[in-house]
């Protein structure tokens, strides 16, 4: 399995799940923003699959450079890709449609640019992966430091962040044991009405302990180790708030996994006229609801890698 | 990872062993939110069958930990070792500090309004459950303890007036935790009810 090692300071993210307008590339570009205040390098990635436009949420024109360049060899580094913002300590790279759209990208190339991102010079690195599914994107999720999905309390948006956050962990231990029957086994359990009768990871769990001890150990740990994070978006109303925790919960109990509830952000129009002056909303409106709760995230994030923070 | 016939009520509950009245039942309101049937928040994940599952182990682990003898009689048999001699209590919970379990408390957790009706006798079987005497209640919320009595006793003739009434749900509702909106909603529907009939 491919994960990055990274130094003690260097930090990646990746912001996936849900669906297309949960809120991804907003949350990414305004997180960003905020972190970037405190003076440390951000670099933001923008790999939405056909949807590229963390360019838009930041104010720029889309760049004439992009990943394309770096693949084709036309620059050296990837840190040659990327782009200012105008907005000091935060840069950004796009283009990724060019790589993670493509359903037959090689496995070398994505390991090379997964160790590209890793030697890029930043601080932070958050990559907003778009609402994919692709195995390309679930590699990214789950390379990073921290997996961010982004959530709206409406059906539609928990229904395939659960279907995104299963595929993220079946992958997860797929990659993880070693035997090949184990493997198709995980493969099998993907499909809710296999012939197995496995249900849920638990079954799958109890299956994999009767074929093979060691890769049932390794699943354990894999499912102590994954902590993904989850950020709630639009919420109107106390209950709304309270399904990140229900979610958490849940989580707990199908996957048996410890899910982090990052937070909230209120459903706020400001949010709204923010994009369509193409300017982050935590720059445009600094006082508005939404810019309150993107700030209390952000100040989660560098809490956990000991930066002070300020405004 | 385990399933929930392999869980211990604490688990069930996400209560760490050593859990107080008070934070067994908002863990078992938050549990019985998030695991009810329409739940939004389960949507897509579970079969039917597991969640009737998961709601029967939430019940059952409630009705244990909620009783103090029930609740030491099943800490003995689930947390000694072989020789019954060392107390050994699971670990707690472990999450980073900014994301502990008091989180929680950023909202209030409660039961389903549409569910429940908070009338006085419901109220009262949850603080005596919560091992609450109403001389702390009253302490805490400085009111009288005649009114809150009342409140207990559904002595409806003797109610204060309802902007009052209101205020003394308000305080009652947070001195036990328990979400004020709620509360205050469902014992005024019981009134009204009490009084059609």
């Amino acid at each position: 399995m491919v994960r990055i090692q990274n130094d003690d300071r260097k930090m990646i993210w990746t912001i996936g799940g849900g669906k297309g307008g949960s809120g991804k590339s907003f949350i990414t570009a305004n997180i960003g923003v905020c972190l970037s205040k405190l003076g440390v390098r951000v670099i933001l990635i923008d790999a939405d699959l056909g949807g590229a436009n963390l360019h838009t949420f930041l104010g720029i024109s889309p760049p004439a450079l992009s990943l394309s360049d770096f693949f084709k060899k036309r620059v050296s580094h990837l840190q040659e890709v990327l782009i200012p913002t105008g907005i000091p300590n935060l840069q950004l790279l796009t283009g990724a449609q060019d790589l993670l759209n493509a359903v037959d990208t090689k496995s070398l190339q994505k390991r090379k640019l997964l160790h590209s991102i890793q030697s890029l010079e930043g601080d932070y690195i958050l990559v907003d992966l778009g609402g994919g599914n692709s195995l390309s994107v679930l590699d990214f999720f789950l390379m990073s430091d921290g997996g961010i999905l982004m959530v709206t309390p409406e059906p539609t948006s928990i229904e395939n962040t659960y279907r995104f956050l299963k595929s993220a962990f079946y992958r997860r231990l797929r990659q993880s044991v070693s035997s090949y029957p184990v493997k198709t086994l995980i493969d099998g359990a993907m499909d809710r009405k296999n012939e197995m009768g496995i249900q849920n990871p638990h079954d799958l769990l109890k299956a994999v302990m009767r074929m093979n001890k060691e890769d049932a150990k390794t699943i354990i740990e894999e499912t102590e180790n994954f902590h993904p994070n989850l950020i709630l978006n639009q919420v109107r109303s106390k209950k709304d708030i309270e399904i990140g925790f229900s979610i958490r919960s849940a989580c707990q109990k199908y996957f048996g996994i410890r899910l982090h509830y990052l937070g909230y952000v209120v459903y706020d129009q400001e949010v709204g006229h923010s994009i369509r002056k193409r300017r982050p909303l935590v720059l445009e409106n600094t006082q508005s609801r939404a810019a309150q709760c993107v700030r209390e995230i952000a100040s989660k994030l560098a809490n956990r890698h000991q930066i002070s923070f300020r405004f | 990872m385990k399933g929930i016939e392999e869980q211990t009520y604490y688990e069930i509950l996400e209560v760490s062993p050593t859990a107080t009245a008070k934070e067994i039942q908002m863990a078992y309101e938050h549990a019985k939110e998030t695991f009810h049937s329409d739940s939004l928040a389960i949507y897509s994940l579970f079969s039917e069958e597991e969640i009737k599952e998961i709601q029967v182990a939430i019940e059952e682990a409630y009705r244990i930990l909620m009783d103090e003898a029930l609740r030491k009689r099943y800490d003995q048999s689930h947390f000694q070792t072989p020789e019954g001699q060392k107390w050994e209590k699971p670990s707690e919970s472990q999450g980073l500090p900014w994301e502990k379990k008091t989180s929680l408390l950023f909202t209030d957790l409660s039961m389903n309004a549409g569910e429940e009706i908070f009338r006085g006798k419901t109220l009262k079987q949850i603080r005596e459950r919560m091992g609450i005497d109403l001389k702390t209640v009253a302490a805490e919320t400085k009111i009288n303890m005649k009114i809150l009595e009342w409140i207990e006793e559904e002595a409806l003739d003797k109610l204060p007036a309802l902007v009052y009434l209101k205020g003394f749900l308000k305080g009652y509702a947070q001195s036990l935790s328990l979400d004020p909106e709620k509360v205050i909603e469902g014992y005024l529907r019981f009134v009204n009810e009490s009084k059609k009939k």
